[in-house]
Order: structure tokens, then C-alpha cells, then sequence
């Protein structure tokens, strides 16, 4: 008997020393509504929330709709209300977290209201995608609940322009600059010049051209060299080699190069053309010419 | 006998010639009201003092506690724990901490919530954009990642793992295995205006800042949620400068040094604090992420097309002129110090040190590439054309990073246009050809008319003229 009834009472103590599985939170009757402004209560995108599974389809937010959850928070069945409720949402690619309490009562009940004045700039740029959860959690040893109820697609409007001047300073990399250089100087077609050129050139052959058929010949070349060979050969060469510095002069060299070479040239053709004209005048006088 | 002493005076420098592994220098000041709390934090000084550095304890109420010593900061760190009283005392005012770090000193505050944040501290660090909870018992719980071992009511120890780098480009110090245990943090928000304060921990996504005075049934009134809280932020100022706010006194201590801590629905594991205490001293103290700028040079390439295979293909050292379009070629040495040593600088993989040929703006601003390495640096060269316009140019070489040292560099030269023997030359002008062209005709013309009168025999007309003038 007494066996017995220290069994029963150990089986008992046992019994009621087993720990309790703990408590979690939880949400139920939750609903999460899109209200546009100024399309009054029924033009409200509505749809119910449960807890574990999140919605399918992304709630759209437009930029003067305003985005309200209710919900009332439990704890293993009993409503009561957690020291913590957040509405967190969160951007995929950019980790980027912020939360919004929500307001609880004793009883559970609690709400939120948001509209996009309230989300971070980042948010509201194109191609964020964003993940709202839920976090109700309490201190003492209840687990919380944190997990994701829908995805939030937020209208950026179409009118506003991008706002580009809110970005502040960081350190880091800039974009790299690389300087456009001025294009060479334009030119008026290559076809333009080569034809005036050919035209320019073209003037001495029909210079010759005339010349010869007015006459014009160097029979007395044989005669002149005959008489005044070294004049007549200096002078002509001299004043074609006065042509040939002023080439240079064009071409390659400098006026300190230039100069000397004239003056010693010049003078070749100063000497040896008084000589090779006197001989001119001889032909003139004898009439031949 | 000379030489007996000449050795003892050898060997007495050797063994005082410690290398220091700050660059800065390795004179610690330590803040502390109640030196019965020195003994909690046994591990934390021993690692310091390991390092070699040398450690001053002084309480804030000493009355010849300075920072200064004729002029010049008396201590190369300081490391200041919350006091018991108001304030730090009237020889660490706000005002001097702040003319320590314009001098160069660097300042490790430790903040906890137990103690009260003296009010000219809050104001101190909102004046550098860290803004800290408004009531002065306020700690970081987390409901989701706490030690359940030790807080399984409060949830104010806070676990994390180390933190991963802030951002692509950026070099993370502090990063690694591990879990950490953060207690009663005071959380703090950084401000979006100032680039020089960066976080170096932030807390969880779930985590909030709670005040447990608070009114228990009144509405919830959150300072900072999720990672908008910095557990541990640290200021870097323009002079380099480095001040570090560390939002958890208690996570220096020795119980939490080697603690074991469990998350719940986790395994029980080690802490790794005191891997990270080291850790976030290493860079607050200057031992890691300080940057040396060694030779920098520029000059002239005679041909940019070519790989510079010799010296004959380069123009002398940084001349002091240039001219407009020719090419260039820069270089610049940097070496980063790791605790006792400077090892050649590789900046992050979506990072560029970059280079600014500028007049007021920056005509050119380009990626300096590695081009070689020396056993303590690496070179970053580049080469580019001049730009067309003439003037007083600069090669800046700006590159600050968040936990990095501050690299400026400027280099004056002037770029003159081209000189007048420098211009293409007429007959590669399309334009000019038929001026010259025709200019050459009339010579070519002027020499047959030379040879044509010389020697040219009347016929014709004039012959018969000529026939009846002479007869």
C-alpha cells in the first residue's frame, strides 16, 4: 500500500514536473486592405492573412493608397497582447530592414497604417522587391513568430521625377572620367583641293604651251655656251639653286641656315651673271636677237 | 672594461627597442571611476598589455589627469568606461576629447546601460551624427537571437556572428567565425548626412531598443528597430583620426570572454568576444587599416602604344611642364600597416584607387592599376594623353575609405600648348594644297622664263623686223 501510494505520488509529481511544451505566438483573423484614396471603403483590395503561409499574389501599394493590417496577436490560442509587434519589411537585394509596431491592445487587437510617405526612399526606387513579415514576440520563453505574409509591391508614381539629390556623400569609388578630346580641324573634301590643285598645276604646261607657239626656243643655248661656258652655266644653276635654298627654307630649315646660303649663292649669281649678260648684249649687238 | 659597458648599453637599447605595434604609438589611457571593476576585465587588459601596449589606469576625478602634456597629447589611445558620477570631470569635457582627436588621439568609449551616459557625452557624439536613446536606461533586446542560459527572461544579451563587410568595396576588419555575446547594449543611430561614421556592428533584423522603465501597458515607442541600430559605430575624422563607440561595456568582460551561450532552439557555443575585442582595439588603436603613401612619380611616355621596355623610352621625373596631348604615366606606392609590419596595400575587388588630372575639376579621372609589387608595397600606375586645354594642372590622388586612413596626394604641373614648330606643317594640310601648289607653278614658270629669255633666237615676225633694223 504504501508502495503503492509513493508510486502514485512520484507518477504524480512526475507527471506535473514534465515541463509544458512551450508556448509560441501567433496571429489569427488577420486581414491586410489597400485602401485608394478617395474611392471610399469599398474600393479596397482585401485579402486574409494565416499565419505560416504567405500570400501568393503581391499586395500593390500606389503612392496615395495607405496599406492597414489588423490582426489579433495570441499565445497558444489565448489572446493576449506581446510586448513586441513589428511589421518588418525587408528589400531582397539591398538587406535593407526597417519595422513598424504595431498598436496592440489587452485584448490582442492590433493595427497598423501605412502609407508610402512612411517608407524609406530606397523602397519606393524601381525594382526594389520587398518581403513583409511578421514579428510578435514577448519576453519570457515563448517562442516568437517572425515569418514573411506577403510580398509588397510598391507604384512608384509615374509623374514625380526620380528624386536624384537626396543621395548623401559616401566614400567610395566615383565614376570615372575620360576627356573628350577636340576633333582635328575639318577640312573641305580632298576631291575640292586635288581639283584646283591640278588646275594650279596645270597652268605651267599651257604657259610652255603658249610660249611655243609664239616662238619661243633656245636655239642660241649651243652659241651661248660656246662663248661663255662657266658664266652662263654658274648663273643658270645659281638662280635655280637660289629657288633650291628657298625649297630648303620651306621644307627643313631654319632662317640661320637659310641666310648664308643666299648671300654665298647671290653672289655666284651676281659674278657670273655680269658675265654671262655681257655676252647677252654681244648677241644683241651682232643682231642676232 | 670600455667594452663591458659599450655591450651592457647595446643590449640595454636591443631589449628596450620594442616595435610597437601601433603606428601611432602605444601609451593607453584608461578611464575608470572604480578601480574595483579593473579585475572584471583581467583578459581584456592582459591582451592589451601582450601587445605592448602600456597601460595608465587614472579615475576621471584625479586632478592632474590631462591629455595633454606641454601642448602635446600626453597618451597615444584612450579608453573611456562610463563613470559612476555625472560626468567624466572637468579635465575630459567634451571640448578636450574633442582637441584630442584633432591631435591625432584615438578614443575607444564604452557605453553601457547600466550606467548613465553623462548628458554632454549624448551631446558629444550627436554633434558627430550618433545618436543615442533619450532615456538613459534603454538596451537592445532581441526576442529571436538571445542567450538563453543567461537572460532567458530580459533577452538583453544579444547574439550575433561577426560582421560581414559593409559594403562590396569596403575592407571588413572585423569579420570572421563565431558567435557574439553583445549584453545590455545602449543601441545607437547613426545620422545619413556624415560619410566619416560607419557601422561596425549592427544588431539583428528582429531587435529593438526597449527602456525597461517604461510604462508596461503604454504604447511602444521605439527609438531604432532592426539594423537601423549600431551596436558599435566608429567615427574616423579628416586627420584619420579614429573614435570608437562601443554601445556594450559588458562584452569586454572576462565571464564573457570564454562564456558558453545558447540560442534558443541552437546548440550551446563559445563566444568568440575576446577574438573580437582584439579585434576592434587592433583598428581603433591604429595597429591594422592604416595606409602609407611611399614614392609617387610621374613622367612622360614617348610612345603610349608600346610597352615601356626601357628607360630611354621615358622623359626625366616629374617635370614641372608638360605639353597639351602627350601621354603620361603616374605612379604611386602604398603599403598598409598589419600590426608590425607594412605589407603591400591591395585595395577590394569592386574598389579603385583612382587618380584626378584636374585644373578646378577633373579633366581626367581614371583607375590606377597594380603594376608591381615590392616586399612592403604595391605600385599603382596608369598611363593617359593630356588634355587639350592648357593650364595649371594636378595629378590628386583622393582615396578615403571608411576604416581606412586617408591617402591625399597633389601634385602640381603646368601644361603649355603647343610650341609653334609643333603644328603640323602645310603640305599635311588638305587645304593647302592648290596655295602651294599654284606658289611652286609660278617658280617652275619664272625659271623657264629665265632660260627662255637667255636664249631664245627671234622667228617669224621678229626676225623679219629684226632683218630690216640692222640693215
Amino acid at each position: 500500500m504504501r508502495l503503492f501510494h509513493s508510486l502514485l505520488q512520484a507518477s504524480i509529481i512526475a507527471l506535473s514536473a514534465t515541463p509544458a511544451l512551450a508556448a509560441s505566438w501567433t496571429f489569427t483573423d488577420a486581414t491586410v486592405s489597400v485602401q485608394s484614396k478617395g474611392t471610399g471603403v469599398g474600393g479596397s483590395q482585401k485579402e486574409s492573412l494565416k499565419a505560416g503561409k504567405p500570400l501568393a499574389k503581391a499586395i500593390t501599394l500606389g503612392p496615395s493608397d495607405s496599406l492597414k493590417i489588423i490582426l489579433t496577436t495570441q499565445e497558444d490560442k489565448s489572446a493576449k497582447r506581446p510586448h513586441q509587434a513589428f511589421l518588418l519589411l525587408k528589400d531582397a537585394t539591398s538587406n535593407l530592414d526597417v519595422s513598424y509596431p504595431l498598436s496592440v491592445k489587452e485584448t490582442g487587437k492590433a493595427k497598423v497604417d501605412l502609407t508610402q510617405k512612411e517608407l524609406p526612399t530606397q523602397f519606393t526606387r524601381k525594382g526594389s522587391k520587398i518581403t513583409a513579415s511578421l514579428v510578435i514576440a514577448s519576453f519570457g520563453s515563448s517562442t516568437g513568430y517572425n515569418s514573411e505574409v506577403f510580398t509588397l509591391d510598391v507604384a512608384s508614381d509615374q509623374g514625380l521625377p526620380a528624386s536624384t539629390s537626396g543621395k548623401p556623400l559616401r566614400y567610395g569609388k566615383l565614376p570615372e572620367i575620360h576627356h573628350i578630346f577636340r576633333g582635328d580641324q575639318k577640312m573641305p573634301n580632298i576631291l575640292i583641293s586635288t581639283i584646283f590643285t591640278l588646275a594650279a598645276v596645270a597652268t605651267l604646261p599651257i604657259l610652255l604651251g603658249a610660249w611655243l607657239f609664239l616662238g619661243g626656243n633656245v636655239n642660241h643655248l649651243q652659241k651661248a655656251l660656246s662663248d661663255a661656258p662657266v658664266a652662263h652655266a654658274l648663273f643658270v644653276g645659281s638662280i635655280v639653286g637660289l629657288e633650291g635654298i628657298l625649297f630648303m627654307y620651306y621644307s627643313s630649315w631654319n632662317l640661320f641656315q637659310t641666310l648664308p646660303a643666299l648671300v654665298a649663292v647671290g653672289t655666284v649669281t651676281f659674278l657670273s651673271g655680269s658675265r654671262a649678260l655681257t655676252e647677252v648684249q654681244d648677241r644683241r649687238l651682232a643682231g642676232l636677237r | 672594461m670600455h667594452l663591458f659597458s659599450s655591450i651592457c648599453v647595446l643590449l640595454w637599447t636591443l631589449s628596450t627597442f620594442v616595435l610597437t605595434r601601433s603606428v601611432t604609438g602605444d601609451k593607453v589611457l584608461v578611464v575608470l571611476e572604480d578601480s574595483a571593476e579593473k579585475d572584471l576585465y583581467s583578459q581584456f587588459w592582459a591582451d592589451l598589455e601582450s601587445r605592448s601596449f602600456k597601460l595608465s589606469f587614472e579615475s576621471p576625478k584625479t586632478e592632474s589627469l590631462s591629455l595633454f602634456k606641454l601642448g602635446a597629447p600626453a597618451y597615444d589611445h584612450v579608453i573611456l568606461l562610463p563613470p559612476k558620477s555625472k560626468g567624466y570631470g572637468p579635465n575630459l569635457t567634451p571640448k578636450n576629447l574633442l582637441e584630442y582627436t584633432n591631435a591625432g588621439g584615438n578614443i575607444l568609449l564604452a557605453l553601457s546601460s547600466e550606467a548613465v551616459t553623462p548628458s554632454a557625452i549624448s551631446s558629444l557624439l550627436l554633434e558627430f551624427d550618433i545618436a543615442l536613446p533619450s532615456d538613459r536606461t534603454s538596451q537592445v533586446v532581441d526576442h529571436f537571437s538571445y542567450d538563453t542560459t543567461s537572460s532567458a527572461e530580459n533577452h538583453n544579451v544579444v547574439l550575433l556572428p561577426r560582421p560581414s563587410p559593409l559594403r562590396p568595396d569596403v575592407v571588413n576588419f572585423f569579420g570572421g567565425d563565431g558567435i557574439l555575446a553583445v549584453p545590455k547594449a545602449v543601441g545607437q543611430t547613426l545620422g545619413n548626412s556624415s560619410p566619416l561614421i560607419a557601422p561596425i556592428l549592427k544588431a539583428p533584423a528582429t531587435s529593438y531598443v526597449y527602456n525597461p522603465k517604461e510604462e508596461a501597458d503604454g504604447e511602444l515607442d521605439v527609438f531604432a528597430t532592426g539594423s537601423q541600430i549600431s551596436l558599435i559605430s566608429a567615427l574616423q575624422a579628416r586627420n584619420s583620426a579614429r573614435f570608437t563607440v562601443l554601445g556594450s561595456l559588458e562584452m569586454l568582460q572576462d565571464k564573457w570572454f570564454d562564456a558558453s551561450v545558447q540560442a534558443p532552439g541552437g546548440k550551446s557555443v563559445k563566444t568568440v568576444n575576446k577574438d573580437f575585442a582584439r579585434q576592434l582595439t587592433a583598428w581603433t588603436f591604429k595597429e591594422v587599416g592604416v595606409l602609407k603613401v611611399g614614392h609617387v612619380e610621374h613622367h612622360q611616355v614617348l610612345d603610349a602604344s608600346k610597352p615601356v621596355s626601357n628607360t630611354t623610352q621615358v622623359g626625366p621625373a616629374d617635370p614641372e611642364i608638360y605639353r597639351i596631348k602627350t601621354d603620361v604615366s603616374f605612379s604611386i606606392e602604398l603599403s598598409t600597416w598589419d600590426h608590425d609590419h607594412y605589407k603591400p596595400f591591395i585595395a577590394p575587388a569592386a574598389d579603385a584607387v583612382q587618380l584626378e588630372f584636374s585644373m578646378l575639376s577633373p579633366f581626367q579621372r581614371l583607375a590606377l592599376t597594380p603594376v608591381s609589387t615590392t616586399p612592403n608595397s604595391t605600385v599603382y600606375s596608369t598611363t593617359f594623353r593630356t588634355p587639350d586645354q592648357h593650364g595649371i594642372f594636378a595629378f590628386k590622388v583622393n582615396y578615403k575609405r571608411p576604416f581606412l586612413t586617408n591617402v591625399e596626394e597633389r601634385r602640381q604641373v603646368t601644361v603649355r600648348h603647343f610650341a609653334h614648330d609643333e603644328w603640323p606643317r602645310s603640305w599635311r594640310i588638305s587645304q593647302a594644297w592648290p596655295w602651294i601648289s599654284g606658289l611652286w607653278t609660278i617658280i617652275g614658270g619664272f625659271l623657264c622664263f629665265v632660260v627662255l629669255w637667255l636664249y631664245c633666237e627671234p622667228t617669224g615676225e621678229g626676225r623679219e623686223k629684226m632683218k630690216r633694223e640692222t640693215q
